[in-house]
């Protein structure tokens, strides 16, 4: 990346659901990283490693328990006036998983994209308003005939168009796309995967991109952070996560992928993560440590020292 | 190969009855199960994978699907024609299922152990006792931790994962010939699918059953597949086993599939993606279902429905391509690619040497 400026610092964020009571929940727990301009992030862990709720409280659909969240070097859960919030939530965007619940099936696709447009007050006629849905229909490969038409008349591929449409109408900055091709053919998640890599560079979108399929998020991310039970594990650009795992449940989560290969498949050795193997001592501090430049590891002195000899080789 | 045919699905022609007219979901599916195999059947959603394996098990609604045409033969018997008495006997004991969602295939006001004994008592005429000896021993094979416990549990209690391996003790449980298993691991995190696929490829090889395995990803078709059956517009486009599909795939369908994943190499060059939307099976397409999506489309494809073209005797795929006729096309760099790799490894013959003998239709 030729720029490297920071449109996102996530400083030690908390989300605790139920806290303080017996069945607190640690959903994120100490999670810091930065965002840059320009990028692709990745995310991924299994369900409830809590790379949802790090999503959601980015974007601050959930006030976080602990810990800030800086865009462009505003902290997003301060107190601000509604011009600042709305001016916030122009820039920052969200793309859902289920493209079945996330579009109002009472409204007209037209009204559907232009919802956005309305709040914000970005059309200045009406004409104007129904150009720029036009518009935007055709940047996500769908034509202006279906202005007019409801949600249920299209397919999983066709709303999640709509959704990447619905995001795009505010002229946002980030967007985050919590799994938004799980729910989709593997021949359809090809075609949004490359809409949404065309537009990133495009309109020089920064993108978090959630998602458990380790393959196509490799694909699209520059970095990737790794979650585990609420905790960032490891956090390394797309290719070096890959070759040089360091975290043993990096390790066991890249082992477990099955390749479409079935050579590769028969000779493949599954790792299993044992959270016991650390043998971390009380006197121990387990922090997140850069073993190499811009490879993060959760890991103890005495790891990182292990690391360091292994990255080495 | 003189293996024994534990299926043979023969013409198979299934169509729903709709409000808007009839859905011709399967439109001529021909295939043989062999022992102690893993049949893969892979698709793209509505391609008619999960109809096949429902008439199969003769799940499919009464009130508005039909079987137009067709046999299912199984231990000597059409299954088509069997009385609903008949099937129950078969159901459950000799072919057996797991589906998609383990979250909704066990019964939540039910004990575990109550729900693994309704088949054996039901097929096996246990005593309630022995049967509940043998559940435990079932959990235990499909490595549920402390089945004493666990046995007198409620679904609720258990995560995912372990519900799926209370689903496939359930569906074992009579040693079935033939185990069907839809989507088994679609809802479950890529660690526990890849336990699941270790723990179901352990048991096939202990109960020695076949299993027809539905799923759209190739990576987990990759790891359990024998052989492959690509589905596409209700009718099976290619079949082979798992090296031939994934080496040297024929039809552009499979090309489209194999090279819409991305792997190793695929970097920054765009994935390939295949164009348009499945087929509207309301009003089938005259010729190849594929035409319409197919970047190689000849006149005609548009005209009449290729047959099957031999490529190996294991291997066939349904298009005009492999007509001796038809124009040598490049398929796809990512499936050159896995061609080059499967020359490399000397499994099998190379790339565009194959006779294109044409069989019957």
């Amino acid at each position: 990346m030729a720029e490297q400026k920071k449109l996102l610092e996530i400083k030690g964020l908390k989300q605790y659901f139920n806290e303080g009571k017996a069945n607190e929940v640690k959903a994120v727990d100490n999670v810091s990283f930065d965002i840059f301009k320009g990028e692709v992030m990745g995310l991924v862990g299994e369900s409830g490693c809590g790379k949802s709720t790090t999503g959601r409280t980015i974007i601050r659909l959930y006030d976080a328990t602990g810990g800030e969240v800086l865009y462009d070097g505003v902290d997003v859960h301060g107190r601000k006036s509604k011009k600042q919030l709305k001016e916030f939530n122009r820039k920052m965007q969200m793309i859902f998983q289920d493209p079945y619940a996330s579009l109002n099936p009472r409204l007209k696709i037209a009204d559907v994209i232009a919802e956005g447009i309305d709040i914000h007050g970005l059309a200045k006629s009406k004409e104007d308003r129904m150009n720029q849905v036009y518009e935007l229909l055709e940047t996500v490969g769908l034509n202006r005939e279906h202005a007019n038409r409801y949600p249920h008349e299209f397919s999983g591929g066709q709303r999640q168009r709509i959704g990447i449409a619905r995001a795009l109408a505010v002229q946002p900055e980030f967007i985050i796309a919590d799994e938004p091709i799980s729910a989709l053919d593997v021949s359809i998640q090809a075609q949004v995967v490359n809409l949404m890599k065309k537009l990133q560079k495009e309109k020089e979108l920064t993108y978090l991109f959630i998602a458990h399929d380790l393959s196509m998020v490799k694909y699209i991310s520059d970095r990737i952070g790794v979650m585990y039970f609420g905790k960032m594990v490891e956090l390394a650009p797309a290719d070096e996560l890959y070759r040089n795992p360091f975290h043993p449940y990096t390790q066991s989560l890249l082992s477990a992928i099955p390749a479409p290969d079935p050579i590769a498949e028969r000779t493949r050795r599954r790792k299993s993560y044992d959270p016991a193997s650390h043998n971390y001592q009380d006197n121990e501090s387990v922090e997140f440590r850069e073993v190499t430049p811009g490879h993060f590891v959760l890991c103890s002195e005495r790891e990182f020292k292990q690391y360091q000899v292994q990255s080495k080789h | 190969m003189v293996v024994e045919k534990v299926l043979q699905v023969k013409d198979l022609n299934i169509s729903f009855h709709t409000f808007s007219g009839e859905v011709k979901a399967i439109r001529g599916v021909n295939f043989e199960l062999f022992k102690g195999e893993t049949l893969a059947i892979v698709g793209e959603s509505g391609s008619g994978k999960s109809v096949t394996t429902k008439s199969i098990m003769r799940l499919l609604p009464e009130h508005n699907s039909e079987i137009k045409s067709g046999q299912i033969l199984f231990d000597g018997k059409d299954l088509t024609k069997l009385k609903d008495k008949e099937m129950q006997k078969i159901r459950g004991k000799d072919i057996s299922m797991i589906f998609q969602d383990p979250m909704t295939s066990l019964n939540p006001t039910m004990k575990i152990a109550n729900q693994i004994m309704e088949p054996l008592i039901k097929h096996q005429n246990m005593s309630k006792h022995a049967a509940k000896e043998r559940a435990v021993e079932l959990l235990k094979l499909v490595g549920i931790p402390k089945p004493e416990i666990r046995v007198n549990q409620y679904p609720h209690q258990f995560s995912g994962g372990m519900r799926q391996r209370v689903v496939i003790a359930i569906a074992l449980a009579c040693n079935p010939k033939i185990l069907i298993a839809d989507e088994p691991t679609t809802a479950l995190d890529v660690t526990i699918q890849a336990q699941i696929l270790e723990l179901m490829k352990d048991l096939q090889k202990k109960i020695d059953t076949s299993i027809i395995f539905i799923t759209h990803d190739l990576g987990v078709v990759a790891n359990v597949a024998d052989r492959v059956a690509v589905m596409y517009g209700g009718k099976i486009v290619e079949i082979g086993t798992a090296d031939e599909i994934f080496y040297n795939p024929q039809h552009p369908y499979t090309w489209g599939l194999i090279s819409s994943m991305p792997d190793m190499e695929t970097d920054d060059e765009e994935l390939f993606s295949i164009p348009g939307t499945p087929p509207d099976l309301l009003d089938p397409p005259k010729g190849d279902a594929f035409a319409p999506r197919n970047p190689y489309v000849m006149k005609i494809d548009l005209e009449q429905e290729p047959p099957f073209f031999k490529v190996s005797d294991t291997h066939y795929a349904a298009t005009w391509l492999l007509h001796p006729d038809a124009p040598k096309v490049e398929p796809p760099d990512a499936v050159k690619r896995r061609q080059n790799q499967y020359v490399g490894t000397g499994v099998g013959v190379g790339a565009g040497t194959f006779p294109g003998n044409k069989e019957g239709k």
